[in-house]
Formats: structure tokens, sequence, C-alpha cells
């Protein structure tokens, strides 16, 4: 059994991971209340597009700007879809959303796979800030600015009359996210995940080594694409409502936020930086009611918080609030160390002038 | 006088300079000698102050070098003529003459200095307009001791100024710079893997060996004794 | 053939602001390696200070000069205290760093300002200018855009082209540890150079304003259509940054007129695609990449 388990990443993966989906049932089933069920869909649904970015960005090492560009036309395609034909079960709308989306991160792969930096930067920015103002121009297929209504997936009869839609779009997406970190966490540790981080990290070598770096790069954007298409299709279901002002450059920007907090390049990191971007709205939502906050400070204070912790990250924690701690927990000589590092950055050589 | 001791200087754990000293007297040129990776890049640059020194000192005249900025340092009055010529090909020959010594105050002086420099090397003044990128690689070498002396500086640190230059243009640059240096009193640390050609100009010579001083003397003795250069420079 | 004409102005007049911010941040990439993804932010908050001061009752050109003061300083205070930490780290480091300004700036405005869309005031007419009785489709305002934005261009030009500073400023750019080793203080001109590029940043606020109105994130899009017009011209160009922000601004005003103004930066975002298609450097740069 142990060799068995120590023998096979897979098998030990697996098991986490069943493990954790029983852990998240019984939570959701018998702990959470129906709000705490709402928002853990929310976290579930943020961090299976964190983790694609996380992909992207912090093993493959390229930026990516437009995240919430592509989480849309994964909502887009479900919405549009469902609103032609109401009765498509979800799970096909989720599989086709998935196959879209990755299509277009592909295409948005292959034009970015000749670009560096700033370029690529640019143009994922570019498609953020354009995508948005799509469906208003073509509001008989997309709803314009109002938007399309979704309905959320009634539970199945057997689980009684009582079962909320709430708890079972939670299941579903708990279950959605689950699958999705089980793929990533195999495929980053395995040969593509390799692949990833030699192009990140040193392009000619990965080269050399006889790694096709523009297919590894293409790749690495639609498995990306694809974790945005599956959180974009279920958005829609847990907004009930796909709207252009859902998937603005603030989203795009929320992501990556997401991705640094948790430090970049771990997938969880990508689930505590979801939780940080559900809970830290609601928690100072809370403290400005307390404090008597006037509406202006206080819807604008997560946002701020979120700009300040991404400058502190970078200036102090270079690997990320969770790779902070860790040092932090490791002894207080080696976070002066680790701060001058940018260890789970793509790495440059030094230089001795510096 | 420019006068280096127990210069140590490290890159992460390994040691690239290990308690070198040596001085270089006003008027005189010593030359550094030494094969790929024996430390004399490093050791320019930690005196310019491009590389920290992990302890020793560098002192030019009464003034600590060490601890300095490498603008400070320049102000000091320590010219660098980086390995590879370190001109900004993006600017004119006469835009590169005059970053020279753009901080000084003297304006006047200043434009003495660079007439000065276009005596001293005459073929750059017919190219003064033309992108530093045009020139050729004699050329090239030209416009940076220039730039380098338009600064009026009285340590001068020449980094392997024969670097893809032919015998006679070399032997040139060489014949003007031993006029200089004994008309304006410099220091001149001369950097060069082509030992033949520095020693014919120098003074006295330091021989460099995995970051260690292995030998000096003066610069005639050694390019006269046989042993010597066969056992330490291989010729 | 009118409209078109109309659509060309227009595009014109909207180029001519992209190109004062593709302007900026072609020079803060020349300097530093690094795009400043909060160079309309810092935009924002300038002209939200102009309109302060002008609401107070100060004509129009104190707060103009108030903003441009304003962005000389935010500009130079980011790049002492936030840029110069991570000016040697991977270029990742900066990116995030500049976002993360991006996002808290936006969130800081609606604190102080108030978060609602607020017009902003003209200096001169907006209306199109007539002769005799015919319209010259073109506005004193629009013609104030053009001419501002081309004299910025032409001082920076002459800054940098023909001062002692400006050759400091360009050296320490070009090659920072070479400007270094001749005494110049690099840090310093680095400062100065991100100052400048935010007062640039800071016109093409004030010049954008009365058209996009002043909300928080007024200047996401402008920011974007510059950076585009800067990607487009090659980054290291300011005469490509310049001429690709202008042509940006014309591809929005014809696909805007003609199409529908919904689909205008689908539009700038083929062209950007399709352009870094034929040409991954852009237009401008002539195959030199200086970056690792």
């Amino acid at each position: 059994m142990s060799t068995a388990l120590r023998g096979s990443t897979l098998l030990r993966h697996g098991l986490f991971f069943l493990a954790l989906a029983l852990v998240l049932l019984l939570l959701t089933s018998f702990v959470f209340d129906a709000y705490t069920n709402y928002n853990v869909t929310e976290v579930a649904i943020y961090a299976i597009s964190a983790a694609g970015l996380t992909v992207l960005t912090g093993i493959n090492g390229q930026v990516s700007l437009g995240h919430g560009a592509l989480m849309m036309i994964g909502a887009y395609t479900t919405s549009v879809l469902l609103t032609w034909h109401p009765d498509l079960p979800m799970i096909l709308m989720l599989l086709v959303s998935i196959a879209t989306t990755g299509i277009a991160g592909a295409i948005v792969g292959i034009a970015g796979a000749r670009l560096r930096g700033p370029y690529l930067a640019g143009a994922t920015l570019a498609l953020a800030v354009a995508l948005p103002q799509v469906p208003s121009h073509f509001a008989s297929v997309f709803g314009g600015n109002q938007g399309l209504t979704v309905v959320s997936p009634a539970p199945p009869a057997f689980l009684g009359a009582n079962f909320s839609p709430e708890q079972w779009l939670a299941w579903i997406t708990l279950a959605a996210a689950v699958i999705t970190f089980f793929v990533l966490a195999n495929l980053v540790r395995g040969a593509t995940g390799r692949r990833f981080r030699m192009v990140r990290d040193n392009e000619v070598a990965a080269r050399l080594a006889g790694i096709d770096v523009a297919r590894t790069q293409v790749l690495a954007y639609m498995i990306s694409a694809a974790c945005a298409g599956l959180a974009g299709s279920l958005f829609a279901y847990w907004v009930t409502l796909t709207s252009p002002s859902g998937f603005t450059l603030t989203l795009s920007l929320s992501l990556l936020t997401a991705v640094v907090i948790g430090g970049l390049g771990s997938l969880t990191g990508a689930v505590l930086g979801s939780f940080v971007l559900v809970y830290l709205p609601v928690k100072t939502g809370d403290l400005a009611t307390t404090l008597n906050l006037p509406s202006n400070i206080a819807n604008n204070v997560p946002t701020a918080i979120y700009g300040i912790v991404l400058i502190v990250a970078i200036l102090v924690f270079p690997r990320g609030i969770a790779g902070g701690i860790a040092s932090i927990v490791r002894g207080a000589g080696r976070i002066v160390r680790s701060s001058r590092s940018p260890a789970a950055l793509p790495a440059s050589p030094e230089s001795p002038s510096q | 006088m420019l006068e280096i001791s127990d210069l140590t200087v490290a890159y992460g754990g390994v040691i690239a300079l290990e308690n070198v000293s040596l001085s270089v007297p006003e008027g005189s040129i010593t030359a550094v000698l030494g094969a790929n990776g024996a430390g004399k890049t490093t050791l320019v640059r930690t005196i310019s102050g491009l590389i920290k020194p992990r302890h020793g000192s560098v002192m030019l005249g009464t003034q600590q070098l060490v601890g300095r900025s490498p603008e400070a340092i320049a102000r000091l009055g320590v010219g660098h003529v980086p390995e590879g010529h370190g001109i900004v090909s993006e600017l004119t020959v006469d835009e590169n003459l005059r970053l020279g010594g753009l901080w000084r105050r003297d304006r006047a002086d200043q434009r003495v200095a660079i007439e000065e420099a276009y005596e001293l090397f005459p073929p750059l003044r017919v190219r003064r307009a033309v992108h530093a990128s045009n020139l050729s690689g004699g050329e090239r070498q030209m416009l940076s001791i220039g730039r380098a002396m338009v600064a009026r500086p009285t340590a001068l640190l020449l980094d392997e100024p024969s670097l893809g230059l032919a015998g006679g243009l070399l032997a040139q640059i060489m014949q003007r710079l031993v006029a200089l240096v004994t008309e304006r009193k410099l220091s001149v640390l001369l950097i060069e893997q082509n030992a033949r050609s520095a020693l014919s100009v120098a003074d006295q010579a330091v021989v460099l060996s995995l970051g260690k001083v292995e030998l000096r003397d003066r610069a005639d003795r050694l390019a006269g004794d046989d042993a010597l250069r066969h056992a330490y420079l291989g010729f | 053939m009118h409209l078109f004409l109309i659509y060309t102005v227009d595009g014109i007049t909207n180029g001519m602001v992209y190109a004062a911010v593709a302007l900026a941040l072609v020079m803060i990439w020349r300097a530093t390696r690094i795009i400043n993804y909060a160079q309309g932010a810092m935009a924002m908050f300038t002209t939200y200070i102009a309109l302060i001061v002008i609401r107070h009752g100060a004509p129009y050109w104190l707060g103009f000069v108030v903003a441009l003061a304003t962005g000389l300083v935010i500009g130079a205070v980011t790049e002492r205290v936030l840029v110069r930490p991570v000016e040697s780290r991977p270029p990742l480091n900066a990116v995030i760093l500049s976002l993360g300004v991006l996002i808290l700036l936006e969130a800081i405005a609606p604190m102080l300002f108030g978060g609602q869309t607020q017009s902003f005031p003209v200096p001169v007419s907006n209306t199109d200018l007539l002769v005799g009785g015919t319209s010259l489709d073109i506005s004193p305002f629009a013609l104030f855009t053009i001419g501002a934005v081309l004299i910025a261009m032409l001082l920076l030009f002459l800054v940098f082209q023909r001062t002692t500073l400006g050759l400091r400023m360009r050296a320490a750019a070009f090659n920072p540890e070479i400007a270094r080793i001749l005494g110049i203080r690099v840090g310093r001109m680095l400062t100065l150079g991100w100052g400048l590029a935010a007062l640039l940043g800071a016109l093409a606020g004030m010049l954008a304003a009365p058209s996009v109105y002043l909300y928080p994130s007024n200047m996401d899009e402008v920011l974007v259509f510059g950076f585009t017009g800067a990607i487009i011209g090659g980054l290291e160009s300011p005469v490509g940054a310049v001429a690709g922000a202008v042509g940006v601004g014309l591809a929005l005003s014809y696909v805007s007129g003609y199409v529908g103004s919904d689909l205008a930066p689908l539009g700038g975002f083929a062209i950007l695609i399709v352009v870094l298609m034929l040409r991954p450097q852009g237009l401008f740069s002539f195959g030199r990449q200086r970056q690792v």
C-alpha cells in the first residue's frame, strides 16, 4: 500500500482529491448555510479560473491581463445556448464552454506565442477592454447591456424537496473545481509541467532540449483558457445573469491579484487568493457597516486593499503571501533573503553589480 | 596614486579576487595580466564601484573609493574605459565625448577638454556627427579613451583596449596613451590578455591568477626574462 | 465624403491624446524596460485634482498647470519609492507592481473624489468652428488638443536632443552602467524620466476628460489605445509611438463611425493583432531587442 502510494503520484493525488471532495460534500451538506454555500461556490469559480491563470503565468511565464475576457466567452457560450434551447443539460453546457473558450485560448495563444513580454500583455489587455463591448453591438444575440438570464439548475428529485438550488450548484461547482485541480496538479507535476517551466525559465535552453516552444505556449494558453471557460460557464449559472458589466478589466486584474496573493505558480495559492477575492469584500463590508463609513469609501476598500496587497507582495514578499507566511515560519532571517531573491518568479541571472 | 590593498571580491560563494594589493604611482602604467577568468575585469569594475568588494580598500590619493557609488567615483577622478569599448552606440560621437565630463561645473574647460580629445584622436573629428554605432573598432576604442579623458581623470582604468584591434592601430593608440600619462601625471591600470603589447608600454606588471596576485615586477624585467615569461605568460 | 472628413478629424484629435499616453509609455519603457500600466490611472488622479482646483473658482489654466505639476510629482515619487526596488528584478515584478498602483489609484479616487461620473470643463469652445455659415468640422478644443500635444512633443524633443540634461537622460536610458561610470546620476535621471512621462500623461488626462468624462476608470481605454499605438510603433521609437497612436485614433474613429462605436475597441484589438502577426516587434522597431 505505502509503496504503491509513493510510486504513483496519480494515485496519491487521486486519493487526496477524493478525500477533499468528501470533506467538501460533508461541509456543504451539513455545516454550511445557504449563504456560505453561495460564497463557497464563488470561491470555487474564481479558484478554477485562477488555477488556469497560475498555469499560464506562474508555470509557463506568459502574462495574461485578459482572463476576464476568456471567462466572458465561457459565460456567453452557456447563456446564448440556453437562450436558444433552455433544456440543454448543464454538464453539456460546461463541456461546450470549455471547448469554445479553449479554442479561443488557442487562437490567442497562437497569436501570443510570437509575442513576448509587453507585446503579449498589451494584446491581452486590448482584448480585455474590447470584448465586453461586443454584446451591446450584437444585442439580438447577446442581449445587449441588459444581458441574458440563466436559470440555475434544479436539484434532482431524489435529493428531496428541501434540497436547495444553492446547495446543488455548490456541489456541482466544487466537483468541477476538485476535478480541475486534480487534472492541473497532475499536469503540473508531470512532463507537460516540466516543459512549461523550462520554457518559462529559459526559452533557448528549452529549444535546445528539443521542446517546441511555440506549441508549448499555445498548449498552456489553451489549458488556461479552458479553465476560464469552465469558470465562466459556472459563473453564468451562479449569477443567473450574464451581462458585459460582469467581465470588465477589473475582473481580469482581480484574477491576476488572486494568483499573486496566493504566490505565483502555486495551485494551492490560487485557492487561497480566490478566498481573499470573495471574503475580503464581505469582511470589509461588514466592517464598514459597523464603522458607519460612507458607501463611496466602503465599496472601494477591498479594491484598495488588492492594490496595496499587490504592491506590498512585490516589494516585500515576491513569492506571494503564501510564500511570505512560509518564510516567516522558517525564521525571520530568511525573509530578508527571500524578499531579495524573487524565487518564484521567472529568474534572470543575478548581476553582481546590483 | 591609486592604491589597492587587500581587495577581496566574491560572487555569491565564489571568490573572484583574494587579498589583491597593488599600487599605481602617478605618471605610470601598471599592466594587469592573466588568463581569462583570472579576475582582471572584476578588479577594474570593483575600483569603479560597479561591484562591491567583500573587504579591502581602494585609495585614490587620500580618498577612499570603496563604498562609494560608480557615479561618485567617476566624479572623484577615475576614468574607466570598459571592456568592449562601452560607447553608447545610439548617440553621436560628439555626444559620447560630451558625456565624459557632463558632471563638471567648468563648462569652458569642458569645451577645451573635448577639443583636446579630438586633437588626441583626429579620426574622431571627421566623424563627430556620426552615430557611434557606425564606427570601426579602432574608432570606438579611441572614442572610449577620448571620452574618459574629457573628464580630466587622475586615474585611468583600461580594460582590454587591444580587443579586436589590428596591431598597427593598437600601437598607435598606445603611443598616444603613453604620451598622455607623463603629460597629465595619470595613474593608469592597464588590463590586458595581450601581454606582449601591454608590457611594451607598462612600467610595472602584475600577474593575476585565479583571483590572486601571482607575480609583480617591473615590466621591462618581466618582458626580458624568458623563464618568467614562459612560466607566467606563456610566450 | 463629408462624414469621412468628420471621422478623420475626430480620429486625429483622439489619436493625439493617445499619442501623449503612448509617448509617456515609450519614455518609461526606454529608460526602465517597464510598462507603466498605472499611466492612465495617474492621469485620472491629476485630472481630478485639476477639477477640484477649477471648482474652487480658479481659472482653467491654473487647474491645467496644477495637474501637470502633480503628474510630475506623482511620477517621480512612484519611480523613487515603488519602482526603484524592482528595476533589477525579472519583468513580471514590475508588471504586477504597476497594476497594483493602477488598482490602488482607481480605488482611492472614488474615496476622495466620489465615484460618480463628472463633466469636465474645456478652456475653449467645444463646438465646431463656423466660417461664413459653413462648419469647418473642427472645434477650437480639438485644435487646442492637437496643438497642446504637438507643443508638448516639441518641448520634449528639444529637452532630449538639445540640452545636456536630455543627453544625460538619454545616456542613462540607453546604457545605465556606462552612464554611471561617466559620473551621471542614473537614479535621478530615471526619477525625472518617470516624472516627465507622468506629466505628459496628465496632459492626456486633461485633454481626454471633456469627451470621456471624469470617473475613476475613465482613462482605462485611453491607456489601452495609447499602449496599442505604442506597441504598433514598436515601443522603442517615439516617432513610431505617435504615428501608431494617431493610426489607432483614426482606425477607431472609422470603425466607430461606419460600423458601430461598440466595436471600436475590437477594431483596435484586431489591428494590434494583425500588425503584431506581421511584425512581432511593431512597425518602427528594427529587430534589435535589448531586453533579456
